[in-house]
């Protein structure tokens, strides 16, 4: 490709986006960020930087929530095939009667993290706050709950290693836990943080942890349903 | 420390594929060596411990790492017009856990094989994990951080297949993970749930397969679907044609995803699987070859008629179509059933998959390194040692994966009974097979010594744009300012791939400059 002069005249035009290339004029998106698809179009100054923010954060929680459904639906069907491959000699176990306590915390801490969410959006701070703290509260109860679901059934005598039916119980709970454990960190950060100088709003945030959160609960359910009627 | 930028980040992964491929290679030699002098050098549990070490190496922080994380990570901002991925802490973090992975993989080949394994199973953990990540990172970078006017129709193909590799990973390192949680929990809690499995109709090894499987057979368009992406892009900037049915690519890398996720089966013709499973998994995998013949159609086409330019990079980008038509010709022997099931561990298989998945994708790693030096260094790697090197190890890898494929047939032949004569042609061949291999490892030599030179030699004049591509990352000075694009991101007026389009000389259109002042110069 041997240049020529009016070539170099159209590389001067097209090497160099920061320079005078194809690059759009500066703007002043004060959080660092491109603008998402069909976000800021349109060239004016749009005042909501922060939008695409959230967008990015939201699509991000909706792909991890995929994987975590794909390694659970794999422990499901371990069970699955397991269970019918052990029809008859399957020996199940009593289900400790806390779980239904469990199950009834976990769905409230749903209903005030979805209450909390209303408060911020007519713009009461405090009420969020509370709301907030009552829905980590939940959380953390339903946690200490499972722990005591457990030793319930090491009073029967049931341990991990005892059968199948309660080797997958413990897995099931313990993994469910672990990360229900790490939507209580994300409710803390949002609880605690000061939002004037982060990257994304409250109201993302909280948008964001709130889908994590519902997502655990319904994985709870299924889990629940699952040990229930499987045994 | 853990956040960093995404160019560090895809360096940091080029690095770490180049030292696992070199230590994988040598692994390799000890391999052939053991099998043409058996016995003579290591013990048969040494051995499997090798076989396993050097899978790993390849598979996980070679074939993955590179060409999904290492030029993904560097150049999917830049193809996108982004300043940075949607997650950079996430960059740092799957980077580090993956090479907490192969520290861990590397030392469990010392420990004892109970201890090894285990450490082993962690350290796969730590991959996946980072995978995960990863995935989770570019797939919320190209759906929400594209540039104005970069629309799904005017992505890089490159970028849309590592937006596809994404997705898949995403649903089959969790498999992975889930796989692994249970066999951790029976080797340190005492559960039973493979043990268990023993006692009944389902035997272990049956059902360790399908987890294994499952993700497996996906992880190898893992490995290969980057590499379509970057072929297609090589192909038609050296070609300087727009990419030939590029929509139908698009759908056929999308379809290459979706049908290898679901082809797992196909593995298991020979264990306890239902006894109508293996027609479904037959006509699934077979069906594989509709969106292959749709990608080779597309390069082929894209080739024809071009004013095509024989660089190095173009060389490697035209053996591994070679090698992947030829890999995947000896692939649809083994998705029949009464094939594959005698044929689990023999040649034919080794040099299937060796040429398919390890040696053509290993092409598009270095046909994308050649491409792309410039850009990553701002210096170039010398073409003619570039050409030398491809011509030696083309050559080379076919002297040893074709014998093996024969190998694989007569050793079919003697276990169905048919007479072969000549009794010493499979030492022969053996021998034919390991001394290519000593001769394809050592050109790798004329590489290395290519890279490092080019890489320490004086600097050059700095290089802008030089095979006159038209994606973004061309455009910008190099070295790469380190928030890229800064303040002025690009606008994106055209697709990809408008080669061949005289203008006042030029024969492309840059994706980003406004039609009016290329209106100039028509």
């Amino acid at each position: 490709m041997p240049g020529t002069p009016v070539l170099d005249d159209i590389e001067l035009i097209i090497e160099d986006i920061r320079g005078s290339g194809g690059g759009k004029p500066p703007s002043r998106d004060d959080d660092g960020d491109d603008n998402g698809d069909g976000g800021n179009s349109g060239g004016e100054r749009n005042p909501e930087p922060r939008r695409s923010s959230a967008k990015k954060y939201s699509t991000a929680i909706a792909l991890a929530m995929l994987s975590i459904l794909m390694f659970f639906m794999v422990l499901t069907a371990a069970f699955v095939v397991l269970r019918v491959d052990n029809l008859h000699s399957w020996a199940g176990i009593q289900m400790p009667w806390i779980l239904w306590v469990n199950t009834v915390v976990l769905l409230a801490s749903s209903g005030t993290l979805e209450m909390a969410r209303r408060k911020l959006q007519v713009d009461s701070l405090r009420g969020f706050k509370q709301m907030w703290a009552l829905t980590t509260f939940l959380g953390a109860v339903f946690v200490v709950g499972q722990v005591i679901a457990w030793r319930q059934l090491a009073a029967q005598g049931v341990y991990m290693t005892s059968r199948l039916a309660s080797s997958f119980f413990y897995v099931f709970t313990a993994l469910h836990a672990a990360h229900l454990v790490g939507g209580i960190c994300a409710l803390l950060y949002v609880g605690l943080r000061k939002f004037e100088t982060a990257r994304v709003s409250r109201f993302a945030a909280a948008e964001v942890t709130s889908y994590y959160w519902h997502f655990m609960d319904g994985l709870w359910l299924f889990l629940f349903a699952l040990l229930y009627f499987g045994q | 420390m853990i956040a960093c930028g995404h160019k560090q980040v895809g360096l940091r992964y080029l690095w770490l594929a180049l030292f696992c491929v070199v230590l994988g290679m040598v692994l390799s030699v000890v391999m052939r060596v053991q099998i043409a002098h058996s016995g003579a050098v290591l013990m048969s549990e040494r051995y499997v411990a090798l076989t396993v070490l050097h899978g790993s190496l390849m598979v996980f922080f070679v074939l993955t790492a590179a060409p999904q994380f290492g030029f993904g990570y560097f150049f999917l901002p830049l193809q996108i017009g982004a300043n940075e991925m949607a997650l950079p802490f996430l960059s740092g973090l799957s980077f580090w856990l993956t090479l907490v992975s192969l520290l861990g993989v590397s030392a469990s080949f010392f420990l004892p094989i109970h201890s090894g394994m285990a450490l082993w199973l962690f350290s796969v953990v730590c991959f996946s994990v980072g995978a995960i990540l990863s995935s989770v990172n570019f797939c919320a970078t190209v759906t929400d951080a594209r540039t104005e006017g970069m629309t799904l129709t005017r992505l890089p193909l490159t970028v849309w297949a590592w937006y596809v590799t994404a997705v898949l990973s995403l649903l089959i390192f969790g498999i992975l993970l889930a796989a692994c949680a249970l066999l951790l929990s029976d080797w340190f809690l005492g559960t039973q749930f493979f043990a268990a499995s023993v006692t009944s109709s389902v035997s272990l090894f049956a059902i360790w397969q399908r987890w294994f499987w499952f993700f497996a057979q996906a992880e190898v368009y893992v490995a290969m679907l980057p590499c379509f992406g970057i072929v297609s892009h090589l192909v038609a900037t050296f070609s300087r044609r727009p990419v030939w049915a590029e929509r139908a690519s698009v759908l056929a890398l999308c379809a290459v995803g979706v049908f290898g996720f679901c082809i797992w089966g196909f593995h298991m013709f020979s264990s306890a699987l239902n006894p109508y499973s293996p027609l479904v998994f037959s006509l699934l995998a077979s069906s594989l070859g509709v969106p292959a013949s749709v990608l080779l159609a597309s390069w082929l086409g894209t080739l024809w008629a071009g004013e095509i330019r024989l660089t190095a990079a173009m060389l490697f980008a035209i053996g591994f179509v070679s090698l992947f038509l030829s890999g995947g010709l000896s692939g649809l022997f083994l998705v029949r059933r009464d094939a594959a099931a005698a044929a689990i561990t023999d040649d034919f298989v080794t040099g299937h998959f060796h040429l398919v998945m390890g040696v053509a994708a290993t092409f598009a790693i270095l046909g994308a390194l050649f491409f792309w030096f410039p850009k990553l260094y701002g210096r170039s790697l010398n073409e003619t040692l570039g050409k030398i090197h491809f011509w030696v190890t083309f050559t080379g890898v076919y002297c040893i994966f074709m014998p093996m494929h024969w190998l694989g047939l007569l050793g079919r032949a003697r276990n169905g009974g048919i007479a072969v004569s000549g009794t010493q042609s499979p030492g022969a061949a053996r021998s034919f097979i390991t001394a290519a291999a000593m001769v394809t490892i050592a050109a790798q030599s004329v590489f290395l010594y290519n890279f490092f030179w080019s890489l320490l030699r004086k600097e050059q004049k700095q290089l802008r744009n030089p095979w006159r591509a038209t994606t973004l990352e061309w455009f910008l000075p190099t070295p790469i300012p380190l928030d890229d694009f800064g303040g002025c991101p690009p606008e994106v007026y055209r697709s990809a791939y408008l080669y061949g389009v005289p203008l006042a000389g030029l024969d492309f259109l840059p994706q980003h400059v406004p039609p009016e002042r290329l209106a100039r110069f028509r």
